[in-house]
């Protein structure tokens, strides 16, 4: 998936076991998605916890954000109470979209888990811009996804600049 | 009563009972339309947290109400599990909040006091079949869209 296309609207389970479609958690806002490898992994306990203290920012600024892992709902809802997220963490845990995401970290056949990749959607998922976060630089800071919303933010709202 | 915002629909409390509609008697105040447009779950209960008159309604931008939606949103909803139907605060205004309806079913592994709302405004429970199914709110967002009561609402761009 790169920019300008349209991210698929992935139905799973969040992290207490709820069906979710992407497009509801977006429901008309900015959205970020990143694809984490899962609670084990310091480099993913590192990122999360940056942007989790984003999320105090966002929880005023109409943007939602959304993580998908091969963690089981149990194993997710653990980690983000650990993590003191306010976001939704969705499980593929059965693997349903990795494969037609062509995301696997072929490097891990341990847990057969997500390469860390990121994307910044418009309200109908339209990518705005994607990072790959195999190595940690390549994930988005706060200050990427600050510009990133801004961004998508000053497009979809009318009165963004008046 | 004035127009309504996007995603609110009026409704009634009287102390004992909860009515769809302005007009029910006692505290009238928006929720989230939502809840009331599905099919009702029957044997449901209401909690509803609010206060008697809307003269003791808090502004939606007080930190005690904040803080009561960033609690539902990090750990309320996920206990409550799948014994949660619906959740809405109650909207007296664009600004006035006077509290919240948590609405559930079959075995609770909760009680009524744990409510982060229940910092409000003491529980009242109301057995009620006017309630259907709406996903909890997925976060971080605690802002309201254009007046609707939270959860609710929406920009409409998609």
């Amino acid at each position: 998936m790169r920019a300008g296309e349209r991210f698929p609207d992935l139905d799973l389970p969040d992290h207490t076991g709820r069906p979710r479609r992407l497009s509801d958690l977006a429901g008309g806002d900015p959205l970020v998605l990143l694809f984490s490898r899962g609670w084990w992994c310091p480099k993913e306990q590192r990122h999360l916890r940056a942007l989790t203290a984003l999320q105090d920012e966002m929880e005023v600024a109409y943007s939602r954000m959304v993580v998908v892992s091969v963690d089981a709902p149990e194993v997710q809802s653990a980690f983000r109470a650990g993590l003191g997220a306010r976001f939704t963490f969705l499980s593929d845990a059965e693997r349903a979209w990795l494969p037609r995401l062509d995301l696997l970290e072929e490097s891990d056949t341990t847990h057969e888990p997500y390469r860390p990749t990121s994307f910044t959607l418009f309200p109908d998922l339209t990518v705005h811009r994607r990072y790959d976060g195999f190595w940690y630089w390549g994930r988005p800071s706060a200050e990427d996804l600050r510009r990133d919303l801004r961004e998508i933010s000053a497009q979809v709202r009318d009165d963004f600049e008046r | 009563m004035g127009g309504l915002p996007h995603g609110a629909a009026w409704m009634s409390f009287d102390g004992r009972e909860l009515s769809a509609g302005a007009n029910g008697g006692g505290l009238s105040f928006m929720v989230d339309s939502r809840c009331l447009e599905g099919p009702a779950v029957a044997d449901a209960e209401a909690w509803v947290f609010a206060p008697d008159d809307g003269r003791d309604a808090v502004p939606y931008d007080q930190p005690e109400v904040q803080g009561a939606r960033r609690d539902a949103l990090a750990w309320w909803y996920g206990m409550l599990g799948d014994a949660l139907v619906c959740h809405t605060t109650l909207a007296l205004d664009e600004s006035l909040c006077a509290g919240a309806i948590t609405v559930v079913r079959g075995q609770v592994p909760v009680r009524p006091s744990d409510d982060p709302f229940s910092r409000l405004y003491a529980p009242r429970c109301v057995p009620c079949d006017l309630f259907g199914v709406v996903d909890p709110p997925p976060g971080p967002v605690l802002e309201r869209y254009a007046g609707a009561p939270w959860p609710g609402g929406s920009f409409g761009h998609g």
